[in-house]
């Protein structure tokens, strides 16, 4: 299990992770859910012992990351944002030295599980390439086979299928699905929602370096303020008179980023024309309605006040 | 794809007592392996280093009517100073991964701080003595150097020097954060290490305020060391005792001290 317990990270005087408390639980995919400069990496190097938590504790398996930071190591494979690839080796390469580092694997052992990963990756044929000469993709692919072949106790993936196509995105996440299938908890962070949603077992959504919420993306849609969504887009520049709407008991919460306006309610079917009248009775410039379901995105949009573009 | 069942205990049965030095050897290995994939510049700059050795130093031998043999004073000296010069490139190494994110990933690594910077300076430093061989071989072979116990003690000098300069050098590029400061920082070491040295001029030659200050410095150690020993004249303990002293300082003291601070994590 790994657990933060008010752990916090300052930079200067920048809170870049505050107080934050989550508990892991073991062979679960936890995806770390916010948007860019939430503070997601920072907590994935706390726990890889490459940034010391400047309060608060963080332990893995019962090792506490600053006593015991080298036993923490040897549990933790972390495939990063940007991959951190020796730009000179072909891609065979860096997987066997990151194999030789990480594991107690043999010569053979390590070809053998290099060779897999390569080919699930359809990256066999350009294992020799240079990776500074491959494409984006090619490179993060690399960076996430480091983990999937290292295999650690906890594996723990920076934004996985960022640069990648969207077949390579699904193979990707069913390999990550693999792995906790093999014993392994797995950690992604992602401002990607069908990522989170998709992927992960249990969400905690992130933001300005705090925890603000956790469950399962069913639960987190399930639990949020009535259930349905209701999106309008409203004139450009028009200030959205909010309090029209507190009239139905049925409308939970209203939110507006620029002219989009997002009303979570519940009966929305019955309430949708109801409230298309009162705003246009009141001179708010509709231009579009859109009723649906609570998804992961209203979920941390709710949570938030932002979206993750 | 499908895993096999041997996951995890992978990673659980690396830290055996054995694999601590077997991960401090794959660190070094890492960074004398870039020496083999840019041979070219092996073979190059052991060209120009013959070019300045038959042109330079024979021209610069006849004018200076004062010291006899200063040629072979020269090439001995030339050889310990591209020691020195070839063992900071480390740093820079490091300081340019710091930059890239790559130095976060090995970070991550199993492998403690303290056997990350050894591993790392062990690299460095066989990585100029490859890269300085062929010279010193050129030079061997142009003074007539062949008693294998004197050249054997005179490498283990160039050895001491190197591990010790890439020793400084990695303390330098875990300690410095800006580029530009860094570069300055990690030149005017250079310059003041091997230009304040008895490396290319005997120390009755030079000015006062650089005689004053090269004595003490490691190039000097070696040189003296590696130039008593190599013309017979036995060993020098002084040179060598300061050589140990300065790997101990900079590789042992400076780097471990930063890193016992670093472990943990507190480089951010």
């Amino acid at each position: 299990m790994i657990t933060f317990n008010r752990a916090g990270k300052r930079f200067g005087t920048l809170d870049a992770v505050k107080d934050f408390s989550l508990e892991i639980q073991d062979r679960e995919i936890l995806g770390l859910l916010g948007p860019n400069g939430a503070g997601k990496t920072t907590l994935m190097l706390m726990m890889g012992t490459v940034y010391r938590p400047t309060s608060g504790a963080i332990s893995v398996d019962g090792l506490d990351v600053v006593r015991h930071p080298n036993d923490v190591r040897k549990l933790i494979g972390i495939a990063f944002q940007d991959p951190r690839v020796d730009g000179i080796l072909g891609a065979f390469d860096v997987l066997n030295w990151h194999l030789k580092m990480t594991t107690g694997l043999n010569k053979e052992e390590r070809t053998e599980r290099v060779e897999q990963v390569l080919r699930a990756v359809d990256l066999w044929d350009a294992r020799k390439k240079r990776t500074w000469l491959m494409s984006g993709g090619m490179r993060k692919k690399v960076e996430d086979c480091k983990v999937l072949a290292q295999r650690p106790k906890i594996a723990v993936f920076d934004e996985p299928t960022a640069f990648l196509d969207v077949p390579s995105r699904l193979l990707m996440w069913k390999m990550i699905r693999e792995l906790r299938e093999e014993g392994s908890t797995v950690i992604v962070a992602t401002n990607m929602m069908d990522e989170a949603e998709r992927l992960s077992d249990r969400v905690a959504i992130v933001n300005l370096g705090k925890l603000v919420a956790t469950d399962s993306p069913e639960r987190l849609k399930g639990t949020t303020k009535g259930g349905e969504v209701l999106e309008l887009i409203v004139g450009d520049g028009q200030a959205f008179p909010r309090e029209l709407l507190a009239q139905f008991s049925e409308v939970r919460d209203v939110t507006q980023v620029e002219n989009k306006v997002t009303v979570y309610l519940s009966s929305g079917r019955l309430l949708l024309p109801k409230i298309v009248e009162t705003l246009t009775n009141k001179g708010v410039k509709i231009d579009s309605v859109h009723l649906k379901e609570v998804a992961l995105e209203d979920v941390f949009l709710s949570y938030t006040g932002q979206r993750l573009e | 794809m499908s895993f096999s069942a041997t996951q995890v205990k992978d990673s659980n049965s690396l830290p055996g007592g054995d694999s601590t030095s077997r991960l401090v050897l794959q660190m070094a290995r890492r960074d004398i392996s870039t020496l083999f994939r840019t041979p070219w510049i092996i073979i190059s700059r052991s060209l120009a280093f013959i070019v300045q050795l038959f042109v330079f130093a024979y021209l610069i031998s006849g004018f200076v009517v004062k010291f006899p043999n200063y040629f072979e004073y020269y090439a001995v000296g030339s050889v310990v100073g591209t020691i020195a010069s070839i063992s900071f490139i480390i740093g820079y190494d490091i300081f340019e991964e710091a930059e890239e994110g790559l130095l976060d990933y090995l970070l991550t690594l199993p492998i403690s701080r303290r056997q990350f910077i050894i591993g790392r300076a062990l690299g460095g430093a066989v990585r100029a003595m490859i890269y300085t061989i062929p010279m010193f071989v050129i030079v061997a072979v142009l003074e007539k150097f062949s008693n294998p116990l004197s050249l054997a003690f005179a490498v283990f000098d160039l050895f001491l020097l190197a591990f010790g300069v890439t020793g400084l050098s990695i303390t330098m590029a875990v300690s410095v954060r800006s580029a530009n400061r860094f570069d300055v920082t990690l030149a005017l070491l250079e310059l003041a290490v091997s230009r304040a040295s008895t490396a290319l001029y005997p120390l009755a030659f030079m000015p006062g305020y650089v005689a004053a200050f090269a004595p003490y410095s490691p190039v000097t150690f070696a040189a003296d060391s590696a130039r008593d020993v190599l013309e017979g004249t036995g060993l020098n303990l002084l040179g060598i005792a300061g050589l140990l002293a300065f790997v101990a300082i900079f590789l042992g003291l400076g780097a471990t001290f930063y890193f016992r601070r670093l472990e943990g994590g507190v480089y951010a």
